[in-house]
């Protein structure tokens, strides 16, 4: 009696066995919990809190990896400088890329900012297009559907779970998405300073024009020069409004806003990045109260 | 027949009640209008875009030129230059002599194997060429090419395997062994321009770097636990060196963990046991410990240490001899960096002094992610110089750089 309820248990247990989802960021991995539910465990490498281009490539992210059954990556370059050591270090040919298990997210965005030329004469460029497609909120749905069908492939026999959260989660989403818009449309029109290309896509898509960037080139500090130009821009084109993420320092941009008259605002750029954003629809939320206050 | 009653009266009774409910259909009939009108547009406007895509496809079939094309599976290829100048206060001939007292010899028929930052003045140390290129799914291959003005030398050529199951990475060919921490990073890597006193004296200028083959396992735990053995030919004459058959067997277990959000560390214990040029046992141990803690996304502060204890069987008898290094590196931001590094040695040998150190400061200045600029000063009290203990005082400015595709370093 005992032995069958020990393989009782024993199957059970491999029944619900989860499936192990490591995304790099923390929108991804909120992506995957509400795509996977119960049947998937998810671990994210990166903290929201650091610059996603220069995370720490840390030992301890080996064993998560090298343990994971499916890798979601945003892709488009952004973990190029971290990432592929520790895939290499955690020897697992599950996640490998090009394996069943490897999600590259940026494949169902279409990019912008593509680069007409590639040199590192343009600072940190990415030659695939600009990667920080997290910021538009109309990029989700078609990576949940990327993630629910990948899922489906890897544990079949959950599919119609995977699929039936991808269809709540979709009707969920786009009742968001238009008060989203509604919200940003209220306040189209504008004219910003970023200090990275970080919002790009956002802008782009509610026609707020991105004038310039306090770096003056990808990943390249700013200098006195180009900020004297920078407030020159701001002052002739009567821009007002400076998007600044949470990593890089805000002290040119406070110096500019003294200058121009702007107010500096603070945009997260990823869930869990700065406080209240702890779920995909408070993150965005928090994105379009800060644009539009 | 029925049937035929009952659809009748449902005509009948839907036209009673039509009678009130016309405005409100007219109102819902003009709104579906409107709807089909826009998906109408929409479908539309869907079309034309296939057509213009199709149209592209058609345009892109009549360029066959890349039929056969290649390129895309050119390997990554890097360009690692580093060069530096020098001011020391001992003049250049007599600082090709040096030995290290109870480690090295000075062998004036030999030429001197000094690698980096040899004159004083202007060296050009090397040009490097890496390149990495994954060979179908089963490999990957790295070489590096490590060129001096006069000299052309394969510093690594590798495969590694990409398909192991249950955590197993397997490599093979001529590659810098994992033995602690800072054997297996290039020169262009470190922190510091010259190597540690004690990889100096008890691996040689070159490192542990031999044929062999080496297999790592990622052990299932939460903790990062990974434990690598290599079997080596033992070609490092230094220690080891008896060639006779392949005889240099190195093992090692390394652990990380976090201990807070942003501090991590990386703990290792190393082991390498081989034969000399007498044919007797070789025995190195190590022990290294790395310790970071990242203030915010560019700045952070590393503290490094490493211990290496070597027991040689000699005719002359064992030799039981140490050293160590302990460095701290500031990463202030992305531009600008400092550090300090104390080395010590233990020689164990009577008739010799035994106060074998070294203290290294530098500055390091990175206009951008892959070009950096570093001043180094560096008092050393390590060296003899035919019968003459002579403590050196260099300063050094050197530039490398990092060109073309070089994938990012680990940890």
């Amino acid at each position: 009696m005992q032995k069958i309820l020990w393989l009782f248990a024993f199957i059970t247990s491999w029944t619900f066995a989860q499936v192990n989802v490591v995304t790099t960021y923390t929108y991804l991995g909120e992506i995957a919990k509400a795509i996977g539910g119960n049947d998937v465990n998810v671990k994210v490498l990166a903290s929201p809190k650091l610059d996603p281009h220069f995370i720490i490539p840390k030992p301890s992210l080996i064993p998560t990896l090298s343990r994971a059954d499916m890798l979601v990556a945003n892709g488009a370059g952004l973990e190029i400088g971290w990432l592929p050591p520790l895939l290499k270090n955690a020897n697992n040919p599950k996640i490998a890329i090009g394996s069943q298990g490897f999600v590259d997210a940026s494949q169902t965005i279409i990019l912008i900012d593509k680069p007409v030329s590639v040199s590192r004469a343009y600072g940190d460029i990415h030659p695939e297009g600009n990667p920080h497609f997290s910021t538009d909120p109309h990029n989700i749905v078609p990576i949940a559907r990327m993630i629910a069908n990948k899922l489906s492939n890897l544990d079949p026999q959950h599919q119609s779970a995977y699929q039936n959260r991808l269809a709540n989660f979709t009707t969920q989403w786009n009742a968001f998405l238009m008060q989203f818009d509604n919200k940003i449309h209220s306040c189209k029109g504008k004219k910003v300073v970023q200090y990275h290309q970080l919002y790009n896509y956002l802008l782009k898509r509610y026609n707020i024009q991105a004038v310039a960037t306090i770096e003056p080139l990808p990943g390249i500090a700013p200098s006195s020069k180009h900020i004297m130009e920078v407030i020159d821009t701001m002052q002739q084109q009567h821009v007002h409004t400076i998007l600044q993420d949470p990593y890089h320092e805000k002290k040119t941009a406070s110096f500019i806003a003294s200058k121009t008259g702007a107010i500096v605002k603070v945009i997260p750029h990823d869930v869990g990045n700065i406080e209240g954003t702890d779920s995909l629809k408070t993150f965005y939320k928090t994105i379009a109260d800060r644009l539009c206050q | 027949m029925i049937k035929k009653i009952i659809g009748l009266s449902f005509a009948a009774s839907a036209t009673l009640f039509a009678q009130s409910d016309l405005e409100q259909l007219k109102t819902q009939l003009a709104q579906q209008q409107r709807i089909i009108a826009a998906l109408q547009q929409r479908v539309e406007e869907l079309e034309t875009k296939q057509t213009s895509a199709s149209a592209a496809a058609t345009a892109n079939v009549q360029t066959p030129t890349s039929t056969f094309d290649q390129k895309s599976f050119l390997p990554d290829i890097a360009l690692i230059l580093n060069g530096s100048a020098v001011g020391r206060n001992v003049d250049n001939s007599t600082y090709e002599s040096y030995f290290i007292p109870g480690f090295s010899e000075f062998d004036p028929e030999e030429e001197s194997e000094i690698p980096y930052n040899k004159n004083r003045g202007f060296n050009f140390n090397y040009a490097e060429l890496a390149m990495h290129s994954t060979i179908g799914p089963y490999f990957d291959a790295d070489a590096v090419f490590h060129l001096h003005p006069d000299e052309f030398e394969i510093e690594e050529a590798y495969i590694t395997s990409r398909a192991l199951p249950y955590g197993l990475r397997a490599k093979a060919g001529k590659f810098l062994s994992e033995f602690g921490r800072i054997n297996s990073i290039h020169q262009h890597a470190w922190d510091f321009t010259s190597q540690p006193l004690a990889y100096e004296a008890i691996f040689g200028a070159e490192g542990l770097n031999d044929a062999g083959a080496q297999l790592q396992w990622v052990l299932p735990t939460d903790t990062y636990l990974m434990a690598g053995f290599e079997a080596l030919q033992g070609s490092n004459d230094v220690s080891f060196g008896n060639i006779e058959k392949n005889n240099l067997y190195v093992g090692y277990l390394k652990a990380g963990a976090d201990i807070t959000d942003n501090t991590t560390l990386l703990s290792g214990l190393s082991i390498a046991h081989g034969k000399n040029e007498e044919g007797l046992d070789t025995n190195v141990y190590g022990a290294d410990l790395t310790f970071k803690m990242m203030l915010d996304s560019y700045s952070s502060l590393a503290w490094q240490s490493e211990l290496l204890y070597r027991d040689k069987d000699t005719s002359e008898g064992d030799h039981d001899q140490a050293g160590y290094y302990t460095q701290l590196v500031y990463d202030y931001n992305q531009n600008w960096a400092t550090g300090i590094r104390y080395e010590r040695l233990y020689k164990n040998l009577v008739d010799e002094p035994n106060d074998l150190e070294r203290t290294s400061a530098m500055l390091e200045y990175k206009p951008f992610e892959f070009s950096k600029f570093r001043l180094q000063y560096a008092y050393d009290r390590s060296k003899i110089f035919g019968d003459e203990r002579k403590n050196i005082s260099e300063i050094l400015l050197d530039f490398t750089i990092e060109a073309g595709a070089h994938g990012a370093h680990a940890f």
